[in-house]
C-alpha cells in the first residue's frame, strides 16, 4: 500500500472555512485546553460552564467583560492597522504603557475640570503611545531596520520605565507600593452605563473610525494596497514612508488610549503590572480580526470574557488562571494551523498494491 | 573593592551562562532563517521539566536532560508551524512564549515549595585548584557550576560547527539562499527543522540551567525576561558566535552592576563644578530600573546603525530570516 499526501495551493477559499475559522479555532483550542484541566482533577465541563455562564449570564460578568473588553479592543486595533500595512506591531504593550503613564501623569498634576481633564489625559496618552510606536515605525519606514523587533524591545525599555517611575518620582499612596496616586474625581472617566466606563464608547468609536478609514476612505485603499505590494503602490505613486508611519503612530495612539481608559475608568490608580499582558494579546485578537475592524471588536470581547471567566474559574475551582494564557496560545496555533489548510489543499491519496515508483517529490512537507 | 569586583565578577559570570545557552540555540536557529521569538516559553519549560525530574529523581544531571528535551518538544511545535505549514514565524513565536509561560504557570505552581540539591560549584579538575587562586577573577571563573563549564565549551562547539562543518556551512546557506542551496542539493526543510531543534534544546538548557544551578527552586515566570535579552543578544551579536561571547558577558555585567548599582556611588562631590546638573543625571543613568534597559537599548542602537551604515546587501542579517521557504514547481 503506497500513502501520499499531496498539497497544492488553492485558488480560491471555500466558504465555509473561511467563515468556520475562527469557531473551529475557538472550539478546538477549549477542547485541548480541557486536556489541562483534567490533569489537575477539575470537570472541563463545569469549569467552562463556570468560565462562560457567570461571565455572559450575571450581571457582574457583563460589567467586567465590558470593562476589560476595551483595553483589549482598542490593542487589537493597534496591531490590526500596521498588519494592514504588511507591518508588524507586536509592541503594542509598550505603547499601552507609555501612554498610560504619560495619561497618568496629565492626570495628577493638571487641575482642570473633569470635562476638560479626562480627554486631556486622552490626547497626552495618544501622542506618547503615537510617538512611542514612532520610532520604530520611522526606523522601518526610512531605514528598513526591522520593525517586529525594534517594537518587541521598546516594549522592555517602556516596562523598565514603568517600574522607574513607580518606584520613583511619580510614586504615590500610602506604603510603599509602586503605585501611584489616586486619581481625583475630575481625572477619572465618568460611568457610562451600569458601572461600565465610558472608555467603551471610546473604544467603540475607534474601531468605527478604523472601518471607516479602511473601508470608506482613498488613504485606506492606500494602506491595503502597500500591504499587498509596496512596490507596486511606490510606482502608483503612493508613499510608502508615509503609510508606514501612519499606520504605526495611529495604532500606537490607540494602545495608548486603551491604556489610560483602564487606569482612569477601571483602577482608579497606576499600579505597576496592572495589566496582564493585554498588548500580547492584542496579537491573536488582531489575526482572528485580520478581516475588519468590526471582528476585531469581535475579537476583543471574546478575550475579555476569557480573562473574566478565567479569574472566576480560579476562585470556583482553585484552577490557576494562567489556564486563560495557555488558551490564548492554542487560539494562535489552531488559528496559523487553519491558515495553512486556507492557502493549500491537502488530499491523502491511497493506492493498493505494492509501490511502482519512488514516492514522488513532495511539495511542502519534508 | 577587590572583593567588591570579585562579586561583580562572580555575578556576571552566573547571570551570562544563562544569556549564552539561550542566545547560542537562537544563533543557530536564525542563522538557518527561522526567528523563533518562544525563547522565553521553551526556557520556562525547560526548567520546571528540569527542576521536577531532580525532585523527583535527585539527579541535577538527568533534569538537565529533560529540561533538554523539554525545551526540544515546544522547538518542534514551531518548527512544524513555520517550516511544514509555512506559518508567520513572528505570530509562532509569540504563541510559543504564551504556551510555555501559561503551561508553566499552570502546571509548576504546585512545585514552588519543593527544594533540591542542584550542580554544586566545582572546580576544574588536575588544574583547578590552582586557576582559583587567580586573584580577583579566579573564583568567579573557575569556581563555577558545570553547567557555566559547558555553556563556554558549547560556545567552541557552535562556532566550530557554524563555520567549519559540513552541516554547519550548509545551515548558513539554507538561511541565506535557501533556493539555492536546495539546487545544491542541501535538504532546506530537514536542516531548517535541525536547527529549530537545536535552539530549542539551548533554550530548554538555559532555563534548566537557571531552576538547578542558577537559582535551585522554581517560582513561575522565573526567567524574567531573559529569554528576550537572549533574542536581542544574537542581534547585538549581529548572528556571529565569537561577539556573542562579548555580548553576553557585557549584558551579564550590566546586570550584575544593576543589582549592585545602590552601593556604588558614581556622583561627584557637591563643591565640584555643575556637581547640581552632574549628579542627578548619573543617580538616573545608576537607577536599577533604568539599567535594566540597557541591553535593549543598546540592542536597537547596534541594530539600526548596522543597518543604517553598512548597504542592505552586506548585512549580517540572514537573507532568508523570516521567509517560509516552499518548492514552487509551476
Amino acid at each position: 500500500m503506497n500513502v501520499a499526501v499531496n498539497v497544492d495551493a488553492r485558488e480560491d477559499i471555500p466558504v465555509w472555512l473561511a467563515y468556520g475559522t475562527p469557531v473551529f479555532t475557538v472550539l478546538a483550542a477549549l477542547a485541548v485546553s480541557a486536556i489541562a484541566l483534567v490533569v489537575l482533577d477539575v470537570n472541563p465541563v463545569a469549569a467552562y460552564a463556570t468560565m462562560f455562564v457567570d461571565t455572559l449570564f450575571t450581571e457582574f460578568g457583563l460589567r467586567e467583560t465590558l470593562t476589560k473588553a476595551v483595553p483589549l479592543i482598542l490593542t487589537g486595533l493597534a496591531v490590526y492597522l500596521p498588519l494592514k500595512a504588511g507591518l508588524f506591531n507586536i509592541g503594542a504593550e509598550g505603547q499601552l504603557v507609555a501612554g498610560a503613564l504619560a495619561g497618568t501623569w496629565v492626570g495628577l498634576n493638571v487641575s482642570l475640570p473633569g470635562l476638560a481633564l479626562v480627554p486631556l489625559m486622552f490626547v497626552a496618552a495618544a501622542v506618547a503611545g503615537g510617538i512611542w510606536a514612532g520610532i520604530p515605525a520611522y526606523l522601518r519606514a526610512r531605514w528598513d531596520v526591522n520593525e517586529i523587533i525594534t517594537s518587541l524591545l521598546l516594549t522592555f525599555v517602556a516596562l523598565a520605565i514603568q517600574s522607574y517611575l513607580l518606584r520613583g518620582p511619580m510614586q504615590g499612596g500610602t506604603g510603599n507600593f509602586p503605585q501611584s496616586e489616586r486619581f481625583s474625581e475630575a481625572a477619572t472617566i465618568p460611568e457610562l452605563f451600569g458601572g461600565v466606563h465610558a472608555g467603551l464608547l471610546v473604544a467603540v468609536c475607534m474601531v468605527v473610525v478604523t472601518y471607516v478609514l479602511m473601508t470608506k476612505t482613498r488613504l485606506g485603499f492606500e494602506i491595503t494596497f502597500v500591504g499587498s505590494n509596496d512596490e507596486a503602490a511606490q510606482q502608483a505613486g503612493m508613499s510608502k514612508f508615509y503609510v508606514y508611519l501612519l499606520v504605526f503612530v495611529v495604532g500606537g495612539a490607540f494602545a495608548a488610549m486603551g491604556g489610560i481608559s483602564e487606569i482612569a475608568g477601571a483602577q482608579g490608580r497606576y499600579r505597576a503590572g496592572f495589566e496582564p499582558g493585554y498588548g500580547f494579546t492584542a496579537i491573536p485578537i488582531a489575526l482572528l480580526g485580520r478581516n475588519s475592524a468590526f471582528k476585531v471588536m469581535l475579537a476583543g470581547l471574546f478575550f475579555a470574557v476569557l480573562f473574566v471567566g478565567g479569574s472566576s474559574m480560579e476562585v470556583a475551582f482553585g484552577v490557576p488562571a494562567a489556564l486563560v494564557e495557555i488558551i490564548q496560545a492554542l487560539v494562535i496555533l489552531f488559528l496559523i494551523t487553519a491558515e495553512f489548510f486556507k492557502s493549500y489543499r491537502v488530499g491523502i491519496d491511497v493506492k493498493r498494491g505494492p509501490a511502482e515508483t519512488p514516492a514522488q517529490p513532495q511539495r511542502g512537507d519534508d | 573593592m577587590v572583593s567588591f569586583i570579585a562579586g561583580l565578577l562572580d555575578a556576571t559570570v552566573q547571570a551570562a551562562t544563562v544569556l549564552l545557552l539561550a542566545g547560542m540555540g537562537e544563533l543557530i536557529s536564525e542563522r538557518a532563517g527561522v526567528l523563533n521569538l518562544g525563547v522565553e516559553g521553551m526556557m520556562l519549560v525547560g526548567a520546571l521539566g528540569g527542576f521536577i525530574t531532580t525532585v523527583l529523581t535527585g539527579s541535577h544531571w538527568l533534569g538537565f536532560g529533560v529540561g533538554i528535551l523539554l525545551g526540544m518538544v515546544l522547538a518542534l511545535v514551531h518548527a512544524f508551524l513555520c517550516i511544514t505549514l509555512k506559518s508567520n514565524q513572528v505570530i509562532s513565536g509569540v504563541m510559543l512564549t504564551l504556551l510555555g509561560t501559561g503551561l508553566t504557570t499552570f502546571f509548576g505552581s504546585g512545585w514552588v515549595e519543593e527544594s533540591i540539591d542542584g550542580f554544586p560549584q566545582m572546580t576544574l579538575p588536575f588544574v583547578g585548584q590552582y586557576l582559583v587562586d587567580i586573584p580577583v577573577i579566579g573564583e568567579a571563573f573557575f569556581r563555577s557550576t558545570a553547567t557555566d563549564y559547558l555553556a563556554l565549551g558549547l560556545l567552541v562547539v557552535v562556532w566550530y560547527f557554524l563555520y567549519h562543518s559540513n552541516l554547519g556551512l550548509e545551515m548558513i546557506a539554507v538561511g541565506e539562499d535557501p533556493e539555492m542551496a536546495d539546487t545544491m542539493g542541501v535538504s532546506v526543510f530537514r536542516l531548517r527543522y535541525l536547527a529549530v531543534l537545536i535552539g530549542g534544546g539551548f533554550a530548554g538548557a538555559a532555563g534548566a540551567h537557571l531552576s538547578l544551578a542558577f537559582s535551585q527552586l522554581w517560582v513561575p515566570g522565573m526567567t524574567a525576561g531573559r529569554g528576550w535579552i537572549a533574542v536581542a543578544l544574537v542581534i547585538f551579536a549581529q548572528w556571529r558566535p565569537r561577539r556573542m561571547l562579548v555580548g553576553a558577558y557585557l549584558f551579564g555585567l550590566l546586570d550584575a552592576l544593576r543589582i549592585r548599582s545602590q552601593s556604588i556611588s558614581l556622583t561627584v562631590g557637591p563643591d565640584a563644578p555643575l556637581a547640581g546638573v552632574i549628579n542627578p543625571i548619573v543617580e538616573f543613568l545608576m537607577n536599577p530600573q533604568i539599567m535594566g534597559t540597557y541591553p535593549y537599548l543598546a540592542t536597537i542602537l547596534v541594530l539600526a546603525y548596522a543597518v543604517i551604515r553598512t548597504k542592505s546587501d552586506q548585512l549580517a542579517v540572514p537573507s532568508a530570516l523570516l521567509q517560509s521557504y516552499s518548492r514552487e514547481t509551476d
